[in-house]
């Protein structure tokens, strides 16, 4: 009994861990070798499917602590990638508490919308007051992957949710 | 309607405010706090520049432990083959010895020609102070889509100061932007931030802008200038910055430049700290 919560205890740990060391770690989501113009912001794809599944295993503080971690091994200005998940956070945890149940197409449309949102945020306070330049069709291409992927994470995380941590929607 | 409009209020309210369970923090306030963290950073105070550097020291030393899995097995099957291949090896390395003991008695006439040449220039050779060029290492090589910089693990305690030239085998890298006390971030040429004058072999004047992908283009060339395939660029050092001469790259048939580092496979560099302290 005490064996299967300390293992219950590691499932519900490994989203949270996998954000830790994707922000802290060289482990990036920037195939350019294989593909210039593929780059995806998996850490966005991770936060909105638990907050929308989870939010009990997503706590806000690790996401904004993630966040600061993630700038500073970036060179963003800090706290600019927290806001930017705890956008993703607020439309989650809206689309959570005004829908019953959701299907793969629900999800992947307010996933759009909190995409636009919080990379409009992010990279309007970079434009604005970093003197960082971007590449508008590197960030098009950004979005355009990760809205592109997300069906298929949110599968692999659906599994993950149901053969490891057990299904609880809503 | 007033009904829709309620609901809409209360998830609202809900999703900005609700705490409780494993939710210890609201977003509001979290969004608060991350605006005051961002403001400080941005227009950084006396405090919060040595906060800000010590947080980067610490983060970049647990990044480089944390990525230390990653590097290892691709490094472990680079040195397999390697030791399967150490006959081969062992065998090319001795022609290839044999081939430049040839060519030392020739580098060496060259070098006192070359040297006895700037003296009348009045030139100064860019590496006759060796004590001033230090050796780093790269602790984190982040591919981002959209900043292309490493962090290496020297800072202002060796004396790196912002603007210092990093090079490779003595081929152009990029330049020191952000310095912490142990460690320091260097923006790749290939960044869409960096600019730098450079001349091209035929005494022609650019300017070397990163495009985000892994080859710089060059831009305010001469009008009419036609390029071609294979010309050599170099810093042209007008920037005082960066010392003239240092190679930078290739041309190709597109007007790119084909760097001869590939700024994807750094493990180490070198920092030149002649250039800033003579403007000290």
């Amino acid at each position: 009994m005490a064996k299967s919560t300390l293992l219950n205890k590691i499932y519900n740990a490994g989203p949270i861990l996998l954000l830790y060391y994707l922000c802290i770690s060289e482990v990036d989501t920037n195939l350019e070798k294989i593909f210039e113009i593929f780059s995806l912001n998996f850490q966005i794809i991770l936060i909105y499917f638990w907050v929308l599944k989870r939010p009990e295993i997503m706590a806000n503080g690790h996401i904004f602590v993630a966040g600061l971690i993630n700038d500073v091994v970036m060179g963003f200005p800090m706290g600019i990638s927290s806001l930017s998940y705890l956008i993703i956070i607020f439309f989650g945890t809206y689309v959570r508490n005004k829908s019953v149940n959701t299907t793969i197409a629900s999800d992947w449309f307010t996933f759009f919308m909190a995409m636009i949102f919080s990379n409009l945020l992010f990279f309007s306070l970079l434009n604005n007051f970093s003197e960082l330049s971007f590449s508008m069709s590197k960030i098009g291409y950004n979005m355009f992957f990760t809205l592109f992927m997300f069906p298929i994470f949110w599968l692999l995380f659906n599994i993950y949710q149901m053969t490891l941590i057990g299904n609880r929607d809503v | 309607m007033s009904v829709s409009r309620e609901d809409f209020s209360i998830a609202f309210r809900s999703a900005l405010l609700k705490r409780g369970g494993a939710q210890k923090f609201s977003v509001l306030s979290l969004i608060f706090l991350a605006l005051i963290i961002f403001f400080l950073d941005v227009y950084g105070t006396k405090f919060t520049k040595p906060v800000r550097g010590f947080i980067n020291d610490v983060v970049y030393r647990v990044t480089f432990l944390a990525s230390t899995p990653t590097r290892f097995f691709p490094q472990a099957g680079k040195d397999i083959a390697s030791y399967l291949n150490v006959r081969e090896e062992n065998e090319r390395l001795k022609v290839e010895l044999e081939k430049y003991k040839s060519l030392e008695l020739n580098v060496e006439f060259l070098t006192e020609e070359n040297q006895n040449l700037q003296k009348i220039l009045e030139t100064e050779y860019f590496n006759k102070n060796l004590s001033n060029i230090i050796l780093a290492k790269v602790l984190v090589d982040k591919n981002s889509p959209f900043l292309k910089s490493i962090i290496i693990n020297k800072g202002t305690r060796a004396g790196i100061l912002k603007g210092m030239p990093v090079t490779k085998n003595n081929y152009l890298v990029g330049r020191v932007v952000e310095t912490n006390y142990l460690s320091s971030r260097v923006l790749l040429l290939n960044d869409l931030n960096s600019r730098i004058p450079v001349t091209l072999d035929e005494s022609a004047q650019a300017i070397l802008s990163g495009s985000g992908s892994s080859k710089p283009i060059l831009e305010y060339l001469p009008e009419d200038y036609e390029i071609l395939e294979d010309i050599n660029v170099f810093a042209s050092g007008k920037d005082g910055i960066f010392t003239a001469g240092t190679p930078v790259g290739k041309t190709n048939l597109d007007g790119e430049v084909e760097l001869f580092v590939d700024p994807n496979q750094l493990s180490f560099v070198t920092v030149n700290l002649n250039i800033k302290k003579k403007d000290n």
